[in-house]
């Protein structure tokens, strides 16, 4: 930015220089999330409330399985993937599944938010590629998703003292940083949805549905039927629990490690791209049609 | 505001919001269809813990070890109340948000007149809906079906427990004129009850859910509701259990009216009726 | 390209259509129809119409919010659409309405968050929030939530916003509507004399305020039903109906206007009913010469009011220019209002 006098400043031709406009965008990343999060501290109940029901949401589902097996340890479960502890084997699942809600809902309504808080004009009026600000809150989401995260471990680690290896942590990280990417792709396309169709809700809800059935949260991939295990295969969550889980319980896959980090990686490529098209597509079609700003 | 005036707004707010509420169909064709998909993941979990679809511990405990029919009998009766809470519970908030609810305080009708009407729209949707679930339901291969002799009295305990929980949800409603993001806290206590009433587990497994499952009406109703359907049995207790509900109720329904009253009062007090 | 030569900005022959209602009852309306502007640096240019009459619309086109169905708009030199990155860079916006900032946020926390989007940072970010601050008096606000500020207050850190990366074309869709004349004045009072004559910003402000028109704008184009019907300077517009005389008549009730249209020297009528009232205003050579004829109509119809003989304001010379009063709402064009 040139500087002509006390806060003057203007863009001029070195401001569209590569190193310049990458700056200026992850400054805009990080400004949307930081906004973000002003913006959900100022509701401090709400706040505090969305930290503690993950707790409240896994509790049940680890209680209807020492309910189904009269404890702790399943033989069958070991029988299908090698692992006894139902408490991890289901805790694992449902804290990592908090991911595809997070793309769904969080990611998915983002725009909506800003459409409803009514900035959303104000903001695509800017200067920044508009797949920047669904980044922003991806970030915001993702943050938000690991303090969740952790409160959920903390519980499950006091309560039920969780067995995991710290070693499989690492790689399980990895795992997951790939699928937050694939993930995105599908937030971005959520996001857009919602900016044209007034009930979007239906379709992250639909969705949302679907994909809690077929992606293995708290049982194998083999007690699937067939169509639904090939189904599951194309979904990045899918891998993200199976690694987290082999790495941190010792979960068989049914496949290699090397074969899961390629298929997450060939995801990434796909559902970011289409995800990056369906996005401008819609940012067009919306531009279009003059219902950016409708709520 | 005489009798018939009060009948008449009844009336009217009930026919706007079910008109609102079939203005979109597609909405009552995914909640017909999709909280029975929702109970699937229940189904594989079962099959990969235990290896099929009947479980001796869940037997032990219930007395049935059909955890399928187990399952699906709480999302039926889940549904028909957590819709009330979405229904009622949520309803004024949505009023905000269109802007019709400063109009609604202004206008001499008391608003709790306007929540009864949506109340009674509600429950009248709902229950079309639950039918249309009831019935995609016995055609499953779970073996739950439905006799008269098995309905009626179901539908005694339906209503008796509806009755309850539309006091809670009118207390709710009066709460939401206070909180800024109502659906965060629906979600919040739906996931309490699904965690402290037997509606995906038996609550029995652990005895803190025990005990304060034990002053929530729908463990009493899930209870006797499912000795009826899948255990045949023909005397649950219906009278005492018909009994426990009525004194719930009471509680709950003048508890949620003063509730609604007082919190609406704040609102008015401290001049945030039309704010969201 | 000589850059100093190059117009601030554009419009060429810009068509917008939107399509209203459901299934096969959809309506194409077409809200901006042909426009065609140019601004050269430096000036203050005005669209004055009618609620409806396609300004908004037209402003979210040149702001790259809307893609036009016909036409280009280019802002100093580049086109909006294929360069819209360029343009966005070198535009600020202010859109009307009340709900445009984060009412949870304060003054300073909205101004950071946008400059960031505009590519300000640290200290130049802070420098240039200070100052805006400063100028627009929110100092002793500024961090208060939004929430809390009346509209006037609102207005002055969207018009912040609105110049916070110091941008060349400043576009304000109706800048002091819904304002109480404090601030109405304040914010004409900046926009003339802080950021046209004093910064020399091109300004395309949008109004249905023909005063404010009058005492802003270099240059006022009138646009009524998506079309520009004319662009004058105020002053030119005045001279074109030199000897016209406007006579204002208020009376009870809604008579039946189409015997008044009809009499001899009558070259323009508008009538605007409000709270039980007409307001007729008829538009003549010789307001005298009509004034008896025109009051045994009305009479018929209801009791007579006020009556007034006025040399034409801006807002007479728009309703003998387009036949549209400025007051009147042109139900076509639905889009303005949103």
């Amino acid at each position: 930015m040139t500087n002509d006098g006390p806060g003057q400043p203007t863009f001029d031709n070195r401001h569209s220089s590569l190193p310049w406009r990458l700056r200026h965008y992850a400054n805009a990343v990080w400004a949307e999330n930081i906004k973000e999060w002003k913006l959900e501290l100022t509701y401090p109940l709400d706040f505090v409330r969305s930290l503690i029901d993950p707790v409240v949401y896994l509790l049940p589902y680890v209680l209807y399985g020492v309910a189904l097996v009269g404890g702790r340890f399943s033989p069958n479960l070991q029988k299908l993937v090698g692992t006894t502890d139902i408490v991890s084997f289901i805790t694992v699942g449902y804290v990592f599944i908090g991911f595809m809600n997070m793309a769904l809902w969080a990611m998915g309504f983002s725009l909506r938010k800003e459409q409803m808080y009514g900035t959303l004009e104000a903001v695509f009026a800017a200067p920044v590629p508009r797949w920047i600000f669904t980044m922003g809150m991806s970030m915001h989401s993702i943050l938000h998703q690991f303090l969740m995260i952790l409160v959920q471990l903390l519980f499950i680690l006091a309560v039920f003292s969780l067995k995991v290896n710290p070693l499989g942590l690492l790689p399980a990280l990895a795992m997951i940083g790939l699928m937050l990417i694939a993930l995105y792709g599908i937030g971005m396309i959520m996001a857009s949805t919602t900016l044209i169709f007034k009930q979007g809700w239906l379709i992250s809800e639909a969705l949302g549905s679907i994909l809690m059935v077929v992606t293995p949260i708290a049982y194998p991939l083999a007690v699937l039927p067939v169509f639904m295990q090939k189904a599951a295969l194309a979904v990045p969550t899918t891998y993200g629990i199976l690694a987290a889980r082999h790495f941190l319980i010792g979960e068989q896959m049914g496949f290699s490690v090397g074969t899961a980090f390629m298929r997450v990686a060939v995801l990434c490529v796909v559902w970011v791209v289409f995800g990056l098209v369906i996005f401008a597509a819609i940012d067009r079609s919306t531009r279009k049609s003059g219902t950016l700003s409708h709520y | 505001m005489s009798l018939a005036a009060t009948a008449f707004v009844i009336r009217a707010e009930m026919a706007k919001t079910i008109r609102i509420y079939f203005s979109y169909p597609i909405i009552v064709v995914f909640w017909a269809i999709f909280p029975v998909l929702w109970v699937f993941p229940f189904l594989f979990q079962g099959k990969a813990l235990v290896g099929s679809g009947s479980s001796a511990a869940f037997q032990q405990l219930t007395g049935s070890g059909n955890y399928m029919a187990f399952i699906l009998i709480g999302a039926m009766v889940s549904n028909f109340v957590f819709s009330g809470l979405w229904g009622v519970g949520n309803s004024l908030r949505e009023e905000t948000y269109w802007g019709t609810m400063e109009y609604i305080i202004a206008s001499p009708t008391h608003p709790l007149v306007i929540l009864i009407g949506k109340t009674l729209a509600e429950a009248a949707v709902t229950t079309c809906i639950v039918f249309l679930q009831a019935t995609i339901i016995s055609l499953m291969p779970f073996g739950i079906s439905f006799t008269v002799a098995k309905v009626l009295p179901v539908l005694l305990l339906v209503v008796l427990l509806m009755l309850g929980f539309y006091g809670f949800a009118i207390a709710f409603a009066g709460f939401t004129l206070l909180i800024k993001e109502v659906h965060g806290w629906v979600h919040t206590l739906e996931w309490v009850f699904f965690l402290f009433s037997p509606i995906r587990y038996p609550v029995q497994v652990n005895i803190i859910t025990e005990f304060v499952s034990k002053l929530i009406p729908l463990t009493w109703a899930l209870v006797a509701i499912r000795g009826i359907i899948l255990l045949n049995q023909r005397d649950v207790g219906l009278w005492r259990i018909t009994g426990i509900l009525l004194g719930m109720d009471a509680v709950l329904l003048v508890g949620g009216y003063f509730t609604f009253v007082a919190l609406e009062r704040k609102t008015r007090r401290d001049g945030t009726v039309g704010m969201h | 390209m000589n850059e100093e030569r190059t117009p601030a900005l554009e419009v060429q022959s810009v068509v917008k259509n939107f399509r209203r209602g459901r299934g096969l009852k959809k309506k194409i309306t077409r809200a901006v129809d042909g426009a065609t502007l140019t601004l050269p640096r430096g000036e203050l240019f005005g669209l004055l119409g009618p609620n409806g009459a396609g300004k908004t619309t037209l402003v979210r086109c040149i702001a790259t919010l809307l893609i036009p169905d016909a036409g280009t708009v280019k802002v100093l030199g580049h086109d909006a659409f294929k360069d819209s990155l360029f343009c966005r860079q070198r535009i600020g916006l202010l859109t009307s309405g009340e709900r445009t900032l984060y009412w949870k946020l304060s003054a300073r926390d909205n101004l950071n968050f946008f400059a960031a989007l505009y590519g300000l940072t640290g200290k130049a970010r802070d420098k240039r929030v200070d100052y805006l601050i400063e100028l627009l008096g929110l100092k002793e606000v500024e961090r208060d939530r939004l929430e809390r500020y009346s509209s006037g207050m609102k207005q002055k850190v969207s018009l912040a916003r609105a110049i916070l990366h110091n941008p060349d074309l400043i576009l304000l869709d109706e800048p002091s509507l819904g304002l109480d004349p404090q601030f109405a004045r304040f914010i004409r009072q900046f926009i003339k004399d802080e950021l046209n004559k004093k910064q020399g910003k091109t300004i395309l402000l949008t109004t249905h305020y023909m005063d404010e028109a009058d005492e802003l704008c270099q240059r006022i184009a009138f646009i009524n039903k998506g079309k520009i019907v004319d662009v004058k300077t105020p002053e030119q517009y005045k001279r074109d109906i030199p000897h016209t005389e406007v006579l204002e008549i208020r009376c009870q009730g809604q008579p039946d206007t189409t015997p008044i249209q009809a009499l001899p020297g009558v070259e323009r009528i508008a009538s605007e009913f409000k709270d039980g009232v007409t307001t007729l205003k008829v538009v003549a050579p010789r307001a005298e010469a009509v004034l008896s004829e025109a009051i045994e109509h009305l009479r018929k119809g209801g009791r007579i009011l006020g009556i007034d003989i006025k040399q034409p304001t801006l807002e007479d010379v728009f309703l003998y220019v387009t036949g549209t009063s400025l007051g009147a709402d042109t139900a076509e064009n639905k889009p303005e209002a949103q």
